[in-house]
């Protein structure tokens, strides 16, 4: 049980990550988009 | 439609006789190819000694030592013509694809060459068990096929790049790695006495995909 | 706006299903849970890569630019995928096997994709002219993609690998007790509408750099 909190804690701090990270890059390419 | 055929084949075989001339004309290449087949079989099998019972090491080296072979000497077939500008004048009279095949069976014919030297060279050297010439042949025939067809191929899209040699090797191994797979493994089951029914059946797959595929791109290669 | 977020519950809620709920295989014991990253990562390898190939056929026949950049699109995300998968792959073997890495068939085939598709980006990168890169990197996409099907499918079928079955086993049958397969096939949608969406703003970039070049 404890084994899968910290995978799951992980991932989902990862997932987390990257997710805001694509938003990011998407608002800058929207920027540049309508400029 | 036959009439077509045969004057396709008339070209093809016509470039295939001007690649053999031009190549014995200053036999640059092939002494290269071979001096390099001899000097790296040299030196792998001075490393590696006489190995008379490990089969999947003289498999493995025999593979990487004519993969190397092949790489190194492949590569010039197209660099040459964009160099000499001649691949204009043969674009005259004949289609891509004509050109093409008949860079193909000239570079099949020199790797068979270059193989005839290393390959009895390497069983010598490192006192190889007699081979099962059928098998072996079968296995080393299907694998040259490839080698030849993926080289022609991509030895015609790197030289209308700027790094030629290096990223020739490294476009061309992925590519190969099937080749490579099948071939050590179908060599080392002949030396093991055991069936190459299925690497034979992968190569010769791997082989006629290949060059299926490549006769539909060859037309796209040179568009300028 | 709102789909962007979808995406981001739909995976995080299946991860936390998966990993809470969901029961072990039991073939995989613990290593259960890495399959719901690896195998949908390797799954968006191979789409991303059918996707590039698809595109490079169609740049041949049409010239459009458009088809090349979601070949190049496709071909930067199905390596970054892949590299995923390997990976992954690899902490599975791991903790399965005790070794990183054994050249075992599967890995070397996934190991062979990740070198045709380095490949095709270094080709990408010595090319100059767009549609000179356009061509011969379809060309060559084409090409590589021959060496796929036999190196994903068939060489593991021929050499005895180490490697699980696929769990889809020759009849056609899913045999996956169903929390895990619901899970599964959960992450696998979630990963293919996450490698949409990443195409798509890939697409976008190169369009916007296409255009502020001119």
């Amino acid at each position: 049980m404890d084994r899968n909190w910290v995978v799951l804690g992980v991932s989902l701090m990862l997932w987390g990550l990257l997710f805001f990270w694509i938003l990011r890059v998407e608002r800058r390419v929207r920027d540049v988009e309508k400029r | 439609m036959s009439n077509g055929t045969s004057s396709s084949m008339a070209t093809v075989w016509a470039i295939l006789r001007k690649e053999c001339r031009s190549e014995w004309r200053t036999r640059y290449g092939l002494n290269a190819a071979v001096l390099f087949a001899v000097t790296s079989l040299t030196a792998v099998t001075f490393a590696a000694g006489r190995m008379p019972d490990q089969p999947e090491m003289l498999s493995a080296l025999l593979w990487i030592t004519l993969l190397f072979a092949a790489l190194s000497s492949m590569s010039h077939a197209f660099v040459r013509e964009m160099e000499s500008r001649t691949l204009l004048m043969l674009r005259l009279v004949a289609s891509p694809t004509q050109i093409a095949v008949g860079k193909l069976l000239f570079n099949l014919l020199f790797l068979c060459v270059v193989e005839a030297i290393t390959v009895p060279l390497f069983m010598v050297l490192t006192g190889a068990p007699p081979l099962r010439l059928p098998q072996f042949l079968t296995i080393l025939g299907l694998g040259t096929l490839s080698l030849a067809a993926s080289s022609t191929l991509v030895g015609a899209v790197i030289a209308q790049t700027r790094s030629r040699g290096a990223l020739f090797a490294a476009v061309s191994l992925p590519l190969l790695l099937p080749v490579l797979a099948s071939g050590v493994s179908g060599t080392r089951a002949q030396w093991d006495g055991m069936p190459i029914a299925a690497d034979a059946r992968l190569l010769a797959a791997y082989a006629v995909a290949l060059f299926g595929v490549s006769l539909l791109l060859y037309d796209h290669l040179w568009e300028d | 706006m709102l789909w962007r977020w979808l995406i981001f519950v739909w995976i995080a809620a299946t991860m936390v299903v998966a990993l809470l709920s969901a029961p072990l295989v039991p073939v995989l014991q613990e290593t259960t849970r890495v399959l719901y990253f690896h195998i949908p990562s390797a799954w968006v390898t191979v789409l991303a890569l059918g996707w590039s190939m698809i595109n490079s056929m169609l740049y041949l026949i049409r010239r459009d630019l458009r088809n090349d950049d979601h070949a190049a699109a496709a071909a930067e995300l199905g390596f970054v995928f892949c590299v995923v998968a390997t990976v992954t792959g690899s902490i599975w073997a791991k903790s399965m096997w005790g070794s990183w890495w054994n050249w075992d068939p599967r890995e070397t085939s996934i190991f062979f994709v990740l070198l045709i598709y380095g490949a095709y980006l270094a080709l990408r990168a010595s090319i100059e002219g767009e549609e000179k890169r356009a061509r011969l990197s379809a060309i060559y996409s084409i090409l590589a993609f021959v060496a796929v099907p036999p190196l994903m499918f068939v060489v593991p079928r021929i050499y005895s690998t180490l490697h699980p079955d696929p769990i889809i086993n020759g009849s056609g049958k899913i045999d996956m007790d169903p929390m895990i397969r619901w899970c599964f096939f959960s992450m696998l949608l979630g990963f293919t509408f996450l490698y949409t969406w990443l195409q798509s703003l890939r697409v976008r970039v190169s369009r916007l750099e296409r255009r502020l070049a001119t």
